[in-house]
Formats: C-alpha cells, structure tokens, sequence
C-alpha cells in the first residue's frame, strides 16, 4: 500500500510505428499503460496516475495526476504518432507536474516508457537523475524498441543517478512473442514495491491461465497460495540468474560460465526446481552443466506422475501422503525423485533442515505433522539426505578435477 | 507554557547537561506543526524529518535526519494556525551539522530550483557550538510575525561534506490569537 502519484511518459514518435512488438509498439505500449495505471490505481485508493507524452507536437501533459481511471484510460484514445521523443524535457515536465500534487504525502513517481533512440549524453541524462533524486521523485524505465547507440547504457546510467534505496527500476523488453504488458506483469514497475497488490497477483494469475495451460502445471485459481509461492520462487531465480549473467560478464576470463547461465535461464521450469533462497553464485559455479538437463527430465517425470494420479509412486508411504493430500505428494514425489536424479540437489538439502519441512507441512491445509505416516516419511527423507551428504564428500574431488 | 515545560524535561533525561532554555514568553511550537503537510527534499528515506522534528524522536540522541543526494535539505512546515517565530534550535554532529541555514516563511512549493529567487526571511550561520549547545538561536522577530507555513533550506554543512545531519529541530515563539472555526458552534434555529 503505498500512497503515490505517478506520471507515464508515453513514447509517441515516429519509431512507434514499428511493428516487431506485436501489434505494433505503439499498441503494446498503450496496453502497458492501461495495465500500469489499473495496477497504480487498486493498490491504493488514494493513489493518483497522469499521462504525457514525450513527441508529437512537443511534450505535452494529457491528465494532471487524478485517481480516476477512466480519465486516464480515456487520454490514451486518439493519440497522434509523430515526430520525435524528447526526453530530458518530459522527465523534468513530470517532475514539475508531481512536484504541485494535491496531496503532499504521497510519494513521486516518473514511469518512462523510452522506445526511440535517446540522443541526450549520459552526463547531461545522470544530472537530471540527480536532480530527481534531491527532489525524492523515483523512476521506472521500459526500455523497448531501439536499442542503438548505447542506449541501454545510457538508461542505466539515468537509473543509477536516480535510485535512491533502490526504489528505481529498469526493464529492457527486447521484441518478441511475448507483449510488453505481460513482460511488465513480473517487474517491480508493475508489482510495485512490496512484491504484488491483490490486483497484480490476480491479473498475473490471469495472464498465466490466458497463455498456453497453466504456467507451473497448478492452477492459480484452485489453489492461489501455491501459484504465488511459485511465482515468487521463480522471480527470485531469475533475480539470481541476472546476478550471475552480470558476475560471469565481469569476469570476462571465464567464457565457459557465461554460456552457462545463459542457458539456464532459458524456463521457467527451471526455476520451479529450485526454491533459490539460499544457493549463492558460487554453488552454481561448481555444478556440472549436466545438473540442468536431469532437473528438467526430473521435473517432467514429476509433473506426469502428479498428471496421472500416482502411478509413478513406489513408495507405500508416498501413497499415504497422496491420499491425504494430493499437493504434498506431487512434492514429496519432486523432492524423492530431485534427490536421485541430481547427487547435488538443492531441493534435497532443504529437505533436510527438518524445522522448514515441518513448517510447510504445517502451513499445508489437512495435513496433520504429527501423523504417524507423515513422521515416517520425514525420517526417511532425513536418512536420505545423510546418506547423500557422504556420497557428495567422495564425489566433489572428482567433481574439482574436471 | 506547558508544552515548552515538557520539552525541557524531556531535553534533560536526554542530555542532562544542558536543558533547552526556552526564550521568555515563548513556547515550543512543535504541537502546532500541521504534520500531514510536512514535506522534506533531499531527505535519506531511513533517515526522515520526522526523526528531527516529532517531540519524542528528536531528544532522541540515536535518530536524526540525513540528506541524500548532496549535503542540501528543503524542509517545508505548515502551521495548523498562524504563529509568530521567535528562535529556532538546531542541533547536530560538530562536523556534519548544518552551517548556513535560510527560512522562509509562507512560501509554499518552493524546490532546490528557486530557493534563490525570493530574499530570504532570515539566513543564519551556525556554528558548532551552536549545534552541541542545545541553546536556542534568535530570529529576525519582525520578519516572523504572520507565519502560516515556514521552509528552512540547508545551504551547507560545517565540514562541506556530502552528507548533513540535524538531531534536532526546535522552533519558538508564539501563536497568533485567532478565531478556531472548529469552536464556532451552530445557532439552533427557532
């Protein structure tokens, strides 16, 4: 819930005309928009929303900041494409415009959807940064479109002379399948800073069952606690993941890390596999490459099996636990079979730290943790895990050489 | 005066040294600040105005208020009535304390763009025993006679560096008699 007012820079020029963001950027961009100020509006009711654009016949305000949507949605509709961007003036009209809200308690902030080249420096881009930082006004950048002459770059800079106790983002959404507003629905800009309103959670959960099935194999409308544990696993991993794409580009000696964490991040069932909390950088280092091809072949075997009832279950435990609750086996079932498959497993280590596993079970609705099956199981997960632990010991020398 | 008699109590459990010495006749303005206009630029979020300027936050030795970005800080004050501004306390670090201070009084949306185009009020030059004192500094009283709003700008610190820190801000002087609308009450027609 944090009171804000926010102004849209919207992108007008002519590079919107462009269709490699389907159906054109102009289109996506718009629907972004309508996205941003429905997410903006919800999660306070006091929060207040103002669009601009940046090109046409120079920049313009549409909607000073109000809080009533359908003004705002309104202003979007017959909107000229034309001429060219200007970016410097458009941030500091915004700021001027934040800068005489009604109500002073709420927080600034400048959300700037840039698709045209940027032509200003970054020296001249970091001063106006540091003037929005002295003014406490925060800024979200969607860079979409071209991405020639060090554009990238040059909003990174802008960013960092900004962001103040990181409450400034950036996103770069290169072309492709996906719409802008969908790319936007996992970023900070859209979910805002405490990690997702109801509206965002919901919309995203719709998001997930309009694209092909449901995005973790769970149905976020059965059970919606689950699809948001997985979601936020997720976006953690892929957190982590840019921290290690930036870590191996630094280290520009070691090409062969480079590739691998591109490759990883290629699903997001991957990121299903491993609740990434407490994996640093330097784990993932150490596993062999082949670590991600067994997750995946791990996981579709588990997703099949929980497709099919238990057929693949073995274990009579196992049973006992999937006639209680069906949850509970699907992930007793990935952690068994993680565990066998990949010696190096994370899952296997968490499972080992007994209070964790007890909270879950607790927080899993019909599941009793004192029920004696249930103690059974848990102790021999326990022993598994020991016994892996050695098994590790006398593999990493091996592991090291190669 | 009962407001000015707790300040000067409380200032004294905290630094039993020297008890604040409110002017004669004054009293603390702190309870007519209209805080949900308070407004502070340049401000360090984990460091907010509130920790320099609420009553119990600001005898508290362990809190203060930092800028940001660089060492300057706007810091906007409504009043919920109008008051006269007698002196003003601040206290800070010996070297990260604030130096030139300016106030303004009843100039609402100012920024750090036009802090130099009005004359201000009243400019003061603190000096670190000023800031470790705990005494209050004497304004220009006629300048202050019909404050509704007032706007302290830090210029600077005693150490130019890029950080300036305040323990404490205390404003004196007295309010203005009007008529608080609240107290009208209705006349039951016949």
């Amino acid at each position: 819930m944090v009171l804000e007012a926010t102004m849209i820079c919207i992108d007008n020029s002519e590079w919107m005309r462009n269709g490699d963001y389907a159906p054109s950027r102009f289109q996506s961009q718009a629907d972004a928009v309508n996205l941003i100020c429905g997410a903006k509006t919800q999660s306070n009711p006091e929060n207040t929303v103002g669009v601009m654009t940046m090109a046409g016949k120079g920049v313009r305000v549409l909607v000073t900041p109000t809080s009533d949507l359908g003004k705002i949605l309104a202003c979007m509709h017959g909107l000229e494409v034309g001429a060219e961007a200007n970016l410097a003036a458009a941030i500091q009209v915004a700021q001027l415009a934040l800068k005489h809200r009604q109500n002073k308690r709420q927080q600034q902030r400048i959300i700037a959807f840039i698709g045209s080249p940027v032509k200003y420096d970054k020296k001249v881009l970091e001063t106006i940064g540091k003037k929005l930082k002295k003014n406490n006004v925060a800024l979200d950048i969607v860079d979409f479109g071209e991405s020639d002459d060090e554009k990238p770059e040059k909003l990174e800079a802008l960013i960092a002379a900004v962001n103040s106790s990181d409450s400034s983002h950036i996103v770069h959404v290169p072309p492709g399948d996906n719409a802008l507003s969908d790319v936007l629905l996992s970023t900070p800009i859209f979910t805002g800073e405490e990690g997702g309103s109801g509206f965002a959670a919901s919309a995203a959960a719709a998001a997930a069952t309009g694209a092909s099935g449901f995005e973790f194999g769970v149905d976020p409308n059965v059970d919606p606690e689950l699809a948001l544990a997985l979601r936020l696993s997720m976006e953690e991993e892929r957190a982590r993941q840019e921290a290690i794409a930036k870590k191996a580009a630094e280290d520009t000696s070691n090409t062969e890390n480079k590739d691998h964490a591109s490759s990883s991040n290629n699903d997001s069932v991957m990121a299903e596999a491993e609740p990434a909390t407490n994996v640093t950088a330097d784990d993932k280092k150490e596993q062999p490459k082949d670590d991600d091809d067994l997750l995946q072949q791990a996981l579709a075997m588990s997703m099949e099996g929980g497709a099919s009832g238990s057929a693949a279950v073995a274990d009579a435990d196992m049973a006992e636990a999937g006639a209680v609750d069906p949850d509970l086996a699907l992930a007793l079932q990935m952690s068994v079979q993680d565990a066998s498959m990949s010696s190096d497993s994370d899952m296997s280590k968490v499972f080992e730290d007994r209070s964790f596993v007890t909270s879950i079970l607790n927080s899993l609705p019909g599941v009793d943790p004192n029920d004696p099956s249930v103690k059974d199981l848990l102790a021999s997960l326990h022993g598994q895990g020991e016994q892996e632990k050695k098994e590790d010991k006398s593999d990493k020398p091996e592991d090291e050489k190669n | 005066m009962a407001a000015a008699n707790t300040e000067a109590a409380a200032a004294t459990a905290a630094a039993p040294a020297a008890p604040v010495q409110v002017p004669r006749g004054q009293v603390d303005l702190v309870d007519f600040i209209d805080w949900t206009g308070v407004e502070c630029l340049n401000q360090d979020s984990s460091h907010s105005i509130v920790n320099a300027l609420k009553q119990i936050f600001r005898d508290d030795e362990g809190l203060y208020l930092a800028s940001d970005s660089d060492e300057q800080l706007l810091i906007y004050i409504p009043f919920m009535q109008v008051v006269k501004l007698h002196s003003a306390l601040f206290k800070g670090p010996e070297e990260e304390g604030p130096k030139t201070v300016k106030l303004f009084s009843n100039k609402e949306h100012m920024g750090f763009s036009n802090v130099n185009d009005y004359p201000p009020s009243d400019t003061l030059e603190l000096s670190s025993n000023h800031l470790v004192e705990n005494k209050p500094v004497q304004l220009k009283y006629v300048k202050f006679q019909n404050v509704r709003s007032l706007t302290i700008f830090i210029e600077g610190n005693q150490s130019e560096s890029d950080v300036t820190k305040i323990h404490k801000i205390a404003l004196y002087g007295t309010t203005v008699d009007t008529t608080n609308m609240k107290d009208l009450k209705k006349i039951e027609e016949h």
